[in-house]
């Protein structure tokens, strides 16, 4: 990663914490819950070159796991953004056309967001985390698969054009 | 030259995943500098979840704003205006009536039990999506809260307190599946455990094979040891379900939260409990069945010819 595209890519990332830990968190959805955050991270990842990918994947979990309600340890969400990262820049992307279509991105927020939470409680579960019940660990991943699909034409282009603003003109 | 890239990007995500490993070691390892990156986040976010709290509460207030954009004539704005703004005076009034039963119904419990408790509001919930139980309130460490204090509503038990900055305090809700408490059967002595499951109803696992439970029993929180992080006393729930297999080392029950976590709005947390243990005065009362009205009818005798 370019290091003039850091600051812009960090508080873009900051900005969407703030956002989702003061106001998505308000909202009762109806199922489970949707994290904004872990969507329009998916949504952007895949866009990136595989060395900033992995770049920001750990900026972007390492502010995740600054969330003041977050019972794992502190770096569990930075190693499962990182791994994440990699894998989505490196082995999904280059399965992929070269024009990513809205359909496709939403596939990939979907079930990538959902991949990165069987992670997380599979990371966790292994430091020693308390998982709760199957019942609850399949409502929570399912509820935010569906949400991360309803709300999908909210935070695909808002992902798309962010990502290009943080772009320089030459990679442009 | 793509060997190369990929290869150099291989080598940064190998560094980068054991910089991460090595940031859960420090944490786990009780780093505080770590800790306390969480708890000035919190401080950061505290007015802002406040202020979003304002914002959303009262929602009528927020899209009566966007509901008169674009109306030409002044009548029809004027009058809806005055609609949009009885209909949020009503939506307030109506959310500060739920406000206040439910604050007096938790001081009512407070009472009964002569707690000391400073009552606050639930200002935001914790982060979604990751299995994390938790609620963020309005007051912090300025009004006397501290971690490992008891968190009770109307209904019962709520949590604990996890951790707290000057204005603002985290609550573990007692659904988060690191939570337990111990607790005892209202009106015998039968001990037991409860975990929470991330759901509406919790595990329950009796400490002793011989334990006499049965659904319907009520359960309340057996206490902690300096009354942290539990006061003795507070309703917690009542068992649903009792598990009756043969050859078990101990009895095992689902049970049914008396509080509804999902739809908390005014909670109180237990400063100290003046009276001791207050047995088992908490203990909620049935419904009494409304008394059925029972009209005997004698048949009049027919007229003779």
């Amino acid at each position: 990663m370019e290091i003039n595209r850091l600051p812009k890519v960090l508080l873009i990332f900051l900005s969407l914490f703030l956002l989702q830990e003061a106001l998505i968190s308000q909202i009762n959805f109806l199922v489970a819950g949707f994290s904004l955050y872990l969507a329009f991270f998916m949504a952007w990842i895949i866009q990136d070159q595989r060395n900033s990918a992995v770049v920001t994947g750990f900026i972007a979990g390492l502010i995740l796991d600054l969330s003041p309600t977050l019972e794992a340890p502190f770096g569990l969400w930075t190693l499962v953004l990182t791994s994440m990262s990699y894998l989505l820049a490196s082995n999904v992307r280059a399965a992929l056309d070269a024009e990513l279509s809205p359909l496709v991105m939403l596939s990939v927020a979907v079930i990538a967001s959902s991949f990165a939470l069987i992670l997380f409680l599979l990371f966790g579960a292994i430091l020693g985390q308390e998982v709760g019940s199957a019942s609850y660990v399949i409502r929570s991943i399912s509820g935010n698969a569906l949400w991360s699909a309803l709300l999908s034409p909210l935070y695909i282009p808002l992902a798309m054009k962010l990502y290009k603003v943080t772009l320089t003109a030459r990679q442009r | 030259m793509a060997t190369r890239g990929s290869n150099r990007s291989r080598l940064l995500w190998i560094s980068l995943l054991v910089t991460s490993l090595f940031i859960i070691t420090l944490d786990l390892r009780g780093v505080s500098l770590l800790s306390s990156l969480r708890s000035g986040t919190q401080s950061v976010l505290a007015p802002v979840e406040r202020l979003a709290n304002n914002l959303f509460s009262p929602v009528g207030d927020f899209f009566s704003e966007v509901s008169n954009l674009g109306r030409s004539k002044a009548k029809i704005e004027k009058l809806e205006e005055e609609n949009q703004e009885l209909k949020s005076q009503v939506i307030f009034n109506e959310n500060t009536l739920a406000q206040l039963e439910s604050l007096k119904g938790v001081l009512d419990l407070a009472g009964k039990a002569r707690y000391k408790t400073v009552s606050a509001r639930v200002i935001s919930k914790g982060a979604t999506g990751t299995f994390s139980e938790t609620i963020v309130l309005d007051i912090g460490s300025d009004s006397g809260v501290r971690r490992d204090m008891t968190v009770i509503a109307a209904g019962g038990l709520v949590g604990v307190v996890k951790s707290t900055t000057a204005s603002s305090s985290i609550v573990l809700l007692m659904n988060d599946p690191s939570f337990r408490i111990g607790v005892r059967v209202a009106g015998k002595q039968d001990m037991g455990i409860l975990l929470g499951q991330g759901d509406k109803s919790y595990s329950l696992q009796m400490l002793s094979a011989t334990s006499a439970i049965s659904v319907g029993d009520v359960l309340l929180a057996r206490g902690s040891s300096g009354d942290k992080p539990f006061v003795p006393g507070v309703p917690v729930g009542r068992i649903s379900y009792v598990e009756n297999t043969v050859g078990q080392l101990t009895k095992e029950g689902r049970v049914n939260g008396f509080v509804d976590l999902n739809s908390l709005s005014v909670v109180s947390v237990v400063l100290s409990a003046v009276a001791g243990d207050p047995g088992d005065a908490l203990v909620p009362q049935a419904p009494r069945p409304a008394p059925t009205v029972t009209v005997f009818v004698t048949p009049s005798p027919t007229p003779k010819e």
